[in-house]
């Protein structure tokens, strides 16, 4: 995909929601998603998960306004970040953990794990 | 034949053996945020702009005023010279524009090194309280500079992107240029890192008189003004195999 996108893809929305800019790593026996939330304090993120999706609210402490600016062309202010993942495997929820340090949130989630041993024949 | 990449200067400057900053957006928008510090705090003046119909057909608005995303920038004395954009470089256009752009320098006889403000990008970024800043030279002349201000070297290893075309580039011409790398986010801004790059260039250029503190402290704020350029960026580096920075080359010693 090059720079191309979306005519009215935007990474904010009139709800007062921000998106966040995150990453998705998928290792082998977790998924590690960090998610960047300038101005978040720990006891203002929520997280939840499901076996497939992970679902991110972070309120900031102070709301972005921004004055005459882009489309808008009026105040506009952001009070959180929200984003909902759809995870590429299954994971367990209940084992999930998730850190914040210097404004990024880090969640590791397992993956199931169904082992079978495999007889060579 | 006329030029893909043209850099237009917008007035008659008149330059004083200028040393050139270029912060073009990269990993971690660090070399992006450092080259809109110094300019802001500094206040530079515009004294040019770079276009090409290799770049986005997109004008930036500022007070009202329409500019050009890629800009040049110079002190009062045409001594230090700033490169930024506030678009991405579309990987097609890196060729172009690094050739252009060393054609340019070699045209100002620049004497003093280029200097690229970049990130070198770290998985674990988030434990890392100060990043470190490494440097890489264009030729033997340019890593003794670097060994001169006590940078550690980057010895082995691949480089992907602007900088390291602007390193060839530059070398063709038998031009001396580094790159100052600091450790930092991959795909988030890092104005941590860009305030450790800073510290770093300051030692190549006496006259940057700016205070990181103020860098640190709106730390927040330019994160979340930087995060569609940084999504921009990240897209486009995919394509300039900045993952290749992650690989060993074959050749390790």
């Amino acid at each position: 995909m090059g720079l191309e996108r979306s005519l009215l893809k935007a990474t904010w929305g009139y709800n007062g929601n921000l998106e966040p800019l995150y990453e998705v790593e998928d290792l082998e026996d977790l998924i590690l998603v960090t998610f960047d939330l300038p101005r978040v304090k720990k006891e203002d993120v929520e997280v939840h998960t499901t076996r497939n999706t992970l679902e991110v609210t972070a309120r900031m402490s102070n709301a972005v306004c921004w004055e005459r600016w882009g489309v808008v062309q009026k105040k506009i202010a952001f009070q959180s970040f929200k984003k909902q993942i759809r995870l590429p495997e299954p994971i367990e929820p209940e084992q999930v953990e998730a850190t914040l340090k210097n404004g990024v949130l880090r969640i590791a989630l397992p993956k199931i794990r169904q082992k079978v041993s495999i007889k060579l024949v | 034949m006329e030029e893909i990449v043209r850099i237009v200067e917008e007035e008659e400057t008149v330059y004083t053996n200028p040393i050139v900053l270029e912060g073009l957006p990269d990993v971690g928008l660090v070399g992006t945020i450092a080259a809109s510090f110094i300019v802001e705090k500094l206040e530079y003046r515009e004294i040019g702009h770079i276009e090409s119909e290799l770049f986005p057909p997109v004008m930036v608005i500022h007070d009202g005023r329409l500019e050009n995303p890629f800009r040049i920038y110079s002190d009062a004395d045409g001594r230090t010279i700033v490169i930024l954009s506030e678009v991405a470089v579309p990987p097609k256009a890196v060729y172009p524009l690094t050739t252009a752009l060393a054609d340019w320098f070699r045209k100002l006889e620049v004497q003093q090194p280029i200097i690229s403000i970049k990130g070198l990008p770290m998985k674990n970024r988030m434990d890392i309280e100060k990043p470190e800043v490494f440097g890489v030279g264009n030729s033997a002349s340019a890593v003794a500079v670097l060994k001169e201000k006590q940078l550690d070297l980057l010895e082995e290893g691949f480089i992907a992107g602007t900088y390291a075309m602007m390193l060839r580039e530059c070398a063709k011409r038998q031009i001396s240029a580094v790159s100052v790398l600091a450790q930092c986010y991959p795909v988030y801004p890092d104005p941590g890192a860009a305030a450790a790059a800073i510290e770093v260039v300051k030692k190549f250029v006496t006259a940057l008189d700016v205070d990181v503190a103020e860098l640190l402290e709106n730390a927040e704020e330019i994160k979340l003004r930087a995060r569609d350029l940084m999504q921009q960026t990240t897209q486009s580096a995919q394509e300039m195999q900045k993952g290749m920075e992650q690989d060993m080359p074959i050749m390790y010693r």
